[in-house]
């Protein structure tokens, strides 16, 4: 897109909350990592009665559009967040951007404000991926409510890139998800009424994440599948992100096909209990969860800060088993499901537990911690 | 014997008093940055704030103290007195860097430290000298071993208190060692300037000089009544007696381990990407296998790397879950390496692998 203008002049008029609002959503597409100056960069373009805005670090780029006056057609690249700051905070309704021929720097004026920011070169700013791609419409609820539920148990670890990403899948109307940063896992499937494109892609997690704020008021989302990269557009807001290469774990196969025991949780009592007790289960500390006759006792300790305990009824007959859990992964598990009870399922303390709302094509399965003695 | 046991307190350690030092590396900030980059060397630098606002200096180099440049001067003060200093920037996140090799340098000389800040910290060498003659030998080999290994000098203050060996680490810089044997404390900080005292601010030193106090000594010397005129409260009495060399301060140590590291130099220096990442694997054997041995894993894993100038860069980061095994120590590892040498590249004369955020906990993983 900076093919065809790639000068350092620039004139344009344009709102002042349009653009912030502008700028907001597009500065979260910047590299926070300073090994690539330009990066840190939005991409100002003029012209045709439009100020295009654009970041990217280079997994994910952000494009957004404010209309505005242009005198002069242009592009320039101006340091993001200084920019996203002072423009927010600027005294008049409207901003006046302005860069001239040989000029290193962007004049901002407002009112009775005016800023010369220094700008890093057009020219060097990337390429970003085509947005000219056929679109295909999704159901917002339906695409966001499924990453919500997986998004959290994917990894952010970059040595295991593959993990970082979450398993896309539509066929025909229904969507499949799964994300797992290899000591848990979460699978979403989800009928979206009507059928959306063919697609099998493991997406930065961060990606949908970002898409889940862009359009968190918009009804439907546009999406485009490319062979190196996938497109969003929500809210005039465009969204590309990298597909991430290699072989997503086989999901199926990690699931267990039975469980020595099966139980049925109030769920809401239950995320209060582990909330409670997860205060006191610091540095790693594992919740340890004890069934036995007809009960559920959480407890949790801390070496220098304390211990807890806590019971919940259930129903439960079997041989006292005892089995200790990271306490954000059960929090996080049970957060993502929304019906009143949650199904509990265990093999031994050395294998993983699931926690499922059927009724929601939703699963969790949890590895334990192993416990001392 | 049949007597019936009862809590009794421990039998009280030998009477032989501590023996501690004060380590304090010599204008720390001013150093690393000549280290970074050798340009700067014998030239007075400047790390601090913009010498043309409002900017204060932070460390100035022995080349710009010549200039009389000192810490919380007014950079635009320091700039007067020496038109051709150097004004740098400080850089927090590279001295912790420089700060941690130190540190872990120290550690593998004298087990028992505590850190008080990037630059400074008590070292206890009870255990391993005999006397302070002998203490002031171990201090020597303190500052050999730092030097060696990151090139940066210290300065020692060997005493049986922290106030003594603060103090004393100050009185020979660069490179200085200031031993105070036990019985000549009260002496050695008679005739310094009330205001070398730690814990004397500059409120306390108006007070004091407003009464014709001038020295540590004088201070030492003031009876109750005088003193509680002067400095009322609590504060007085601790540093009236800290005046006089008592300071019932003792080492605040780190119960448990908090990270367990290991790093080889080579024999010459490496660019080869195949070879540093089979050393950096090598040491994540080394770490896993200790953190095995201790019934520990870390979620924090971290490679150090030193280049061929001595520069040191290390990159971190933390995993959702304890880890104890050496492919993912070294997955990880290696990664962190490669992503320091795609910031900065260059040929390496060290590397290391750390994992850090122990617990004893184990959390098992999907595909095992």
């Amino acid at each position: 897109m900076t093919a065809d203008i790639a000068t350092s002049t620039l004139h344009v008029t344009c709102a002042r909350d349009e653009l912030a609002a502008a700028l907001g959503v597009v500065s979260r597409g910047l590299s926070t990592r300073g090994a690539v100056q330009v990066l840190a960069g939005i991409h100002l373009r003029a012209a045709d009665g439009t100020l295009t805005l654009a970041a990217t670090d280079m997994e994910i780029s952000l494009r957004a559009a404010v209309s505005g006056e242009v005198s002069d057609e242009g592009a320039v690249v101006v340091p993001g967040r200084l920019l996203a700051d002072l423009v927010r905070l600027l005294p008049d309704s409207t901003v006046v951007l302005r860069s001239d021929e040989g000029d290193r720097t962007l004049a901002v004026t407002s009112g009775s404000h005016s800023s010369r920011l220094h700008v890093f070169s057009a020219e060097d700013f990337p390429h970003l991926p085509p947005l000219d791609v056929p679109l295909h419409t999704i159901s917002a609820t339906g695409l966001l409510g499924t990453i919500e539920k997986v998004a959290r148990a994917a990894s952010r670890d970059e040595s295991r890139p593959v993990l970082t990403g979450i398993l896309v899948r539509f066929e025909g109307d229904r969507l499949t998800m799964a994300a797992t940063d290899s000591y848990r896992l979460a699978v979403k499937e989800t009928e979206l009424g009507e059928a959306g494109p063919e697609l099998e892609a493991i997406i930065p997690a961060r990606a949908l994440q970002e898409l889940t704020r862009i359009a968190s008021t918009s009804e439907t989302i546009q999406l485009g599948v490319h062979e190196n990269h996938v497109v969003f557009n929500a809210a005039d807001v465009w969204l590309t992100t990298r597909r991430i290469d290699g072989q997503f774990p086989n999901y199926r196969q990690l699931l267990p096909e039975t469980f020595e025991v099966e139980l049925s949780v109030p769920r809401e009592p239950l995320l209060d209990v582990i909330r409670r007790a997860g205060v006191l289960a610091q540095r790693n500390a594992p919740l340890r969860l004890r069934f036995a006759d007809d009960e559920l006792r959480v407890t949790a300790q801390s070496q220098d800060v304390g211990e807890t305990e806590e019971s919940l009824s259930v129903e439960y007959a079997g041989d006292p088993l005892e089995i200790g859990f990271n306490p954000e992964f059960l929090r996080e598990g049970l957060e993502s499901i929304a019906a009143d009870r949650v199904e509990l399922k265990l093999i031994n303390p050395l294998r993983p537990g699931l926690l499922a709302s059927p009724a929601e094509s939703f699963w969790y399965l949890i590895m334990p911690i192993r416990l001392a003695g | 014997m049949g007597a019936p046991s009862t809590h009794s307190p421990n039998p009280s350690p030998s009477t032989r008093p501590p023996i501690l030092a004060h380590l304090d590396l010599d204008a720390f900030f001013a150093a690393v940055e000549v280290l970074e980059d050798p340009d700067l060397r014998g030239k007075p630098v400047v790390v601090g704030g913009d010498p043309h606002g409002r900017g204060v200096v932070s460390t100035a180099s022995y080349e710009a103290r010549a200039y009389g440049i000192r810490s919380a001067m007014s950079a635009a003060e320091a700039l007067r007195r020496c038109p051709r200093a150097v004004f740098v920037r400080p850089r927090h996140a590279l001295y912790r860097q420089y700060s941690q090799a130190v540190w872990d340098t120290v550690g593998q000389l004298v087990p028992r430290f505590e850190r008080t800040g990037l630059d400074e910290g008590y070292l206890d060498l009870g255990a391993l000298a005999r006397d302070v003659a002998h203490a002031r030998a171990v201090a020597r080999a303190v500052q050999t071993v730092i030097r060696a290994t990151t090139r940066l000098t210290c300065s020692l203050g060997v005493g049986t208190s922290k106030v003594v060996c603060k103090v004393a680490s100050d009185r020979r810089k660069p490179g200085g060692v200031t031993v105070v044997p036990p019985g000549t404390e009260r002496r050695f900080l008679a005739p310094l300037p009330v205001r070398a005292l730690p814990g004397v601010g500059p409120r306390a030193e108006d007070r004091l000089r407003a009464a014709g106090i001038d020295t540590i000594g004088g201070l030492a010397a003031l009876s109750d009544v005088e003193l509680a005129a002067l400095l009322p409260g609590s504060v007085g009495r601790v540093l009236r007696d800290r005046a006089r060399g008592i300071d019932p301060r003792g080492l605040e140590l780190e119960t448990e381990p908090v990270s367990v590291s290991s790093e080889d130099t080579f024999e010459r220096d490496v660019t080869d990407r195949k070879t540093l990442h089979a050393e950096v694997r090598r040491l994540s054997e080394q770490v896993a296998e200790r953190l095995r041995a201790s019934g520990l894993a870390g979620r924090t894993i971290t490679a150090k790397l030193r280049y061929a100038d001595f520069s040191i860069r290390t990159r971190s980061t933390t995993l959702s879950a304890g880890v104890d095994d050496a492919a993912t120590i070294g997955d990880v590892a290696c990664g962190l390496l490669d992503r320091g040498l795609r910031e900065r590249p260059g040929a390496l004369r060290l590397v290391g692998v750390g994992v850090a955020g122990l617990s004893p906990y184990r959390q098992l993983s999907l595909e095992a």
